[in-house]
């Protein structure tokens, strides 16, 4: 698995007029931190479904004392660490697990910080990294009482309870409620940072979902998108950038706003996205439009119901001539993208209690709709409005079993929560650990679509293994009762994104 | 409310099409009919205890949560009660109330319930350029409405005004902006039981409205902020010409320099007072 293909690197480099250094790239595609060399122009990486592709747009660039690359803290950690090129610019567990064994648990990627589950365990023991080793889950430790995007210190309206911390990392004098600085250690996979253009494009002024206009970025005066974090605890990617350096990389100087800018400019210049299939083949053939290359030629931020459909760039697929020069196998694949497309835009069902859907916008609860009422960008299969939703991946009773993660009971002072009443239990408040309002316990903000072959496990805490467990805790949690054909066009259609 | 303004508000709305006699105005539990022709086509119903009759109540920017009672007030529409199996409302107004219900879920039965079509009043992508002002700028009253007790934009409904408004803000260049947040105190008796909005809920909605104008780029020191309780019904474009729901608004009183307020209001209605004096 993962043979980096520095043939077809080098060969699609010179096609696109970029250069590989020859130490760029290990054997199985692994980029690490202060790795010299100049970024690929266009860089194939092969993964269990086939390939992705990553295209880095307009003027190379050397990543020598780069700060995306440069491990420019003491642990040796850079953003390149966690945001691999050959893993859609996120981090896929089978490639924590091969870093594990290449580097027998020394890798700045297993720091104490946040690569293990919690700094007081003993960092030698694989069972101290069990999270990231079996989840790809990296400690998150919010403040409390909360703080919100500009920082800001934010008065809750609920309080939070410790009910289960099998870390340590929540209840201890350390790290936790009892700690000095009090905190909540939850736990998240990283983020792809790729198709960035889509997750900071602002389709409409408003957000229904908050009642009120987007805000500003206090810094350009521009709308935020509302789309960059889990917890939308940064709204832009300069606070995104200023959240990790300290936490992340351990690096506590101010990054100058060059440093920022170089690695913005560098995030917003990838696009990833699945190219080839093993038994689809390429993406882009008979009038689709798979790949990363419309993503970068395609304007961000269009609304899928009032424009070009969602996933609609596969629809040609529903129609191939009877005499292409395909296999059966590979038309049969590529038809059950199109129906898989079609089924996450038009096969509807019940959406029930989940906040951020059903509440407070007024849609109902119920509203009857498909996949694609919240995935609904264009392209890219976020949320063109800010993407905060409670789809009960992290709230019980709808969570699945998760005695690895810590559990919290959360009670809201003033109003009950609209959907689970008073008292939440939750192994992670989400977005409530931003606005510190009990409605939004549970909120994860959707993200991309793109590249999902290569990042396995999914949903934020890492709960679906594999794009089946994701279609599958849908069907449990909104009793859609797809088909078994419908589970797997829907997996297909995901493969290929 | 002077008596003379509030007959000329009621003689407006009365002219805006609304038969007041016939209007509805009930708390009930809501049912859901699952009808399936497509996203958003599940129809809501609500019996009113007092006359027994089924109501269709779909047609409500806010849609019910099966959980909770809602208030529904609404005009009975000249249509058949096919779609969804009850009388149809339309204009319609439903609010979410906060006492509890048992979920109730009908079949479809044969209804075939409504083909989602996107409302008029919905504010368009950043992409599509807002029409110029017509005319020269005069100082105006925009009406935006809320739900009972809330103090939150309505989707397609109270944000599409408050986008009206924002637009005309822009072109005009005023000199100041009166936001006026309003709440309907006087209780009234629905379904047997004194309604009434809190005091509080006049001060939310100012301040959303200040806070939302700020987001949109109106500068701080132009906007002045008022409440009133005990609110007075006005000729609201997004109310529908049903009264009980214009009580319930901010008004964002744009002030420009040199001018009268434009007689002609948004939507056609009458002119109003100016909100807070």
């Amino acid at each position: 698995m993962r043979p980096f293909s520095s043939f077809v690197l080098a060969a699609a480099a010179l096609l696109c007029g970029g250069s590989v250094a020859a130490s760029v790239g290990e054997e199985y595609g692994w980029w690490g931190p202060g790795q010299e060399g100049s970024f690929p122009a266009v860089a194939d990486y092969p993964n269990a479904e086939g390939t992705l592709r990553t295209l880095l747009v307009g003027a190379p660039v050397e990543t020598a004392d780069h700060p995306f690359f440069a491990p420019i803290g003491p642990s040796g950690r850079a953003c390149i660490t966690c945001h691999q090129p050959s893993d859609a610019m996120g981090l896929s567990v089978e490639t924590i697990r091969r870093r594990w064994e290449e580097t027998a648990g020394r890798d700045p990627l297993f720091a104490a910080v946040d690569g293990s589950n919690c700094p007081i365990l003993p960092q030698d023991r694989r069972e101290s990294h069990s999270l990231l080793l079996d989840h790809g889950l990296i400690r998150i430790q919010r403040p409390w009482p909360p703080r919100d995007g500009a920082d800001r210190p934010v008065d809750p309206d609920f309080d939070i309870e410790v009910v289960r911390d099998p870390w340590g990392c929540n209840s201890g004098s350390e790290y936790g409620l009892r700690a000095r600085q009090p905190s909540i250690s939850v736990y998240r996979r990283p983020r792809p940072v790729a198709n960035l253009k889509y997750l900071t494009a602002v389709g409409f002024a408003y957000d229904p979902k908050q009642g009120l206009p987007l805000p500003r970025d206090p810094e350009t005066g521009e709308l935020i998108s509302g789309n960059l974090m889990a917890d939308g605890r940064a709204g832009t990617l300069h606070g995104q950038i200023r959240d990790a350096a300290p936490t992340h990389l351990e690096f506590f100087d101010e990054m100058s706003r060059e440093q920022r800018l170089r690695i913005i400019d560098f995030e917003t210049r990838i696009f990833t996205a699945q190219y080839r299939h093993r038994i689809g083949g390429r993406l882009d053939d008979f009038g689709a439009q798979g790949g990363p290359d419309v993503l970068a030629r395609s304007e961000p931020g269009q609304l899928g119901s009032i424009g070009r459909a969602v996933w609609s760039e596969f629809e040609a697929w529903e129609n191939i001539p009877a005499d292409a020069p395909i296999s059966a196998e590979e038309r049969a694949f590529k038809q059950s993208v199109a129906r898989g497309a079609r089924t996450f835009r038009e096969r509807t069902f019940l959406i029930t209690d989940s906040a951020g859907i059903n509440s407070p916008i007024g849609f109902g609860n119920p509203v009857r709709n498909s996949c694609v009422f919240c995935h609904n960008m264009t392209m890219m299969g976020n949320d063109v409005a800010p993407g905060q939703v409670d789809l009960g991946t992290t709230n019980l009773p709808f969570a699945d079993p998760a005695p690895h993660l810590p559990l919290f009971r959360i009670t809201c002072r003033r109003d009950p929560h609209p959907h689970y009443g008073r008292v939440i239990l939750t192994h992670d408040p989400g977005y409530a650990l931003t606005t510190g309002r009990c409605a939004d316990v549970g909120k994860i903000t959707l993200q991309s679509m793109r590249g999902l072959s290569a990042r396995a496990p999914y949903f934020a805490n890492g709960s679906a293994t594999d794009l089946r467990a994701v279609v599958d805790y849908y069907d449990r949690r909104y009793d859609i009762r797809y088909t078994e054909q419908e589970k797997q066009d829907l997996v297909n259609l995901m493969s290929v994104l | 409310m002077t008596r003379a303004s509030a007959l000329a508000a009621l003689a407006a709305l009365a002219s805006a099409g609304a038969a007041e006699a016939q209007s509805v105005r009930f708390v009930a539990c809501p049912i859901y009919r699952d009808t399936d022709a497509g996203r958003k086509s599940g129809c809501w119903l609500a019996d009113e205890a007092a006359s027994g009759i089924r109501y269709d109540v779909s047609r409500s920017p806010t849609q019910p949560d099966w959980n909770f009672e809602i208030l529904i007030e609404g005009e009975p529409a000249d249509e058949p009660d096919t779609a969804c199996g009850g009388r149809v409302l339309h204009p319609v107004r439903v609010s979410v109330l906060p006492g509890a219900c048992t979920r109730h879920m009908l079949p479809a039965e044969g209804h075939p319930g409504r083909r989602f079509v996107l409302p008029p009043r919905n504010v368009r992508p950043l992409s599509e350029a807002r029409p110029p002002l017509e005319g020269p700028a005069t100082t105006r009253t925009f009406h935006i409405l809320f739900d009972f007790n809330r103090a939150f934009l309505v989707y397609q409904l109270s944000d599409y005004l408050f986008d009206q408004a924002i637009t005309y803000i822009r072109s005009a260049d005023p000199r100041r902006i009166v936001v006026t947040g309003h709440a309907a105190t006087r209780p009234t008796l629905v379904s047997g039981r004194e309604l009434a909005e809190d005091p509080a809920i006049a001060e939310a909605r100012a301040s959303l409205i200040r806070e939302a104008l700020v987001r949109m780029g109106v500068p701080e020191d132009r906007i002045v902020v008022r409440t009133r309780t005990e609110a007075d019904i006005v000729a609201a474009e997004g109310a529908d010409g049903l009264a009980e729901p214009s009580r319930r608004r901010v008004d964002i009183l744009v002030e420009v320099a040199g001018t009268q307020e434009q007689a002609r209001r948004p939507g056609g209605g009458a002119p109003s007072r100016p909100a807070g004096q």
